[in-house]
């Protein structure tokens, strides 16, 4: 018996309803894989921190490194990598992150710089390519659950551009998961390859004993390290972006909620006025008859 | 009895493997065989693709496939820094062939981003 406006506004609440059972879906969802992402990240420590140990010893037990990697040149061509998600709905995670690269990129074309610009994720890939610029190389279905393999294939191939001089140096914007509440957009620099600094000299005076030679672990070594360090990477940028869905849908939830709560409000009210204006027109219609 | 025991951690970067103390760990470098004892001098070495063996206090041998990576010996700690590793439950000839199977498994990976 509703009327039309009653069943509209109640309809205009069940579409609501079913939007909010996939925004808090989504919530769901994404709280778990933060709590997955941030085990990864916490289990790729050790290695890490093995890693930056060895390179120090490597340093501090040859005097002084020295490699192709490790060497700085005049920068005639940036690469620049910009780290962003596959799916959207994760408020402003790309967007932050793709607009501090913007930033590096149009300060770059300032100074004359030649630019490289490669992208991982949807978001960046569709972000650039909407405004005409051109991209290297796109890695896509990486970001969700990065694996060590995504690493070294997106390392190796920013290894070759920088060995065969095409690209000078490389700059990563990437989102660091600072807490569940912040995640920050950063700029790192990948290539060449900043050796981690030594936190103590205590072990400086070790004489090692290389096999093969320390030239040759030293160039096996860079390689992994720039690779363990994308990974690192990929792994914080993931459990930053799960972090930033979260709240987003969260936030999504909330709305929602809200609006049924105005909604049923303004609903209640249409079918007063409703009841009200039936009564008046029985009531009308009853005295109409007795005058009668 | 158990001989002097030294610290062993086997790390990939998405695992630990293997950590803890060990009386005696034997590894394949890409100069050859290494075994390494207690209170071994300070050592960097590349590892090739091959098994791992480590025995730990109680005797016990812990085999493992290793394709790649770094050894590290320094004050009595080893740290075996590896792309990929696996256990098995299977002597070394096992570890061998896992090792080979690691090996060949980068290799796709490699052709296949390349192709890609």
């Amino acid at each position: 018996m509703a009327s039309a406006e009653v069943r509209q506004i109640r309809r205009r609440i069940k579409s609501v309803e079913s939007t909010m059972k996939i925004t808090r879906a989504m919530e769901l969802i994404a709280t778990s894989r933060i709590a997955k992402a941030r085990v990864r990240v916490a289990e790729n420590q050790p290695y890490t921190n093995k890693m930056n140990e060895v390179i120090r010893n490597l340093g501090a037990g040859t005097g002084s490194i020295s490699h192709p990697l490790l060497e700085s040149r005049p920068v005639k061509t940036a690469g620049i990598v910009v780290v962003s998600s596959d799916r959207g709905l994760a408020g402003g995670y790309n967007s932050s992150v793709i607009r501090m690269a913007e930033h590096r990129i149009l300060d770059l074309r300032e100074h004359g710089t030649d630019m490289r610009l490669y992208t991982v994720g949807e978001k960046a890939k569709a972000y650039f390519a909407y405004r005409n610029f051109e991209i290297e190389h796109a890695w896509l279905g990486v970001t969700d659950t990065p694996g060590y393999g995504d690493a070294r294939m997106i390392g190796n191939a920013l290894l070759e551009e920088y060995e065969t001089e095409r690209v000078d140096s490389f700059e990563v914007f990437t989102t660091r998961y600072v807490s569940a509440l912040t995640q920050k957009p950063v700029q790192w620099q990948v290539l060449p390859i900043e050796p981690p600094p030594s936190d103590d000299g205590g072990e400086a005076s070790v004489a090692y004993t290389f096999e093969p030679s320390a030239e040759a672990i030293l160039a096996r070594l860079l390689p992994r390290y720039l690779e363990g360090t994308i990974f690192g990477m990929l792994l914080e940028a993931s459990a930053s972006e799960h972090a930033a869905r979260r709240r987003a849908m969260k936030a999504a939830t909330e709305n929602a909620e809200e609006l049924v709560r105005l909604l049923t409000r303004e609903a209640n009210q249409a079918r007063q006025a409703e009841i009200t204006t039936e009564i008046s027109e029985i009531v009308g219609g009853a005295e109409a008859l007795a005058g009668g | 009895m158990a001989g002097k025991l030294f610290h062993v951690d086997v790390v990939t970067p998405e695992d630990i493997i293997w950590s803890g103390a060990a009386q005696m760990v034997s590894a394949r470098t890409t100069e050859g065989d290494i075994g390494i004892l207690a209170d071994h001098e300070p050592t960097m070495a590349a590892l090739a693709t091959g098994p791992v063996q480590i025995t730990d206090a109680d005797d016990e041998v812990t085999t493992i496939g290793i394709h790649g990576g770094f050894l590290q010996i320094y004050a009595n700690t080893v740290t075996l820094l590896t792309d990929r590793a696996e256990t098995t439950e299977g002597g070394r000839e096992e570890a061998l062939r896992l090792a080979e199977e690691l090996k060949a498994a980068e290799q796709r990976a490699v052709e296949a981003s390349e192709a890609g």
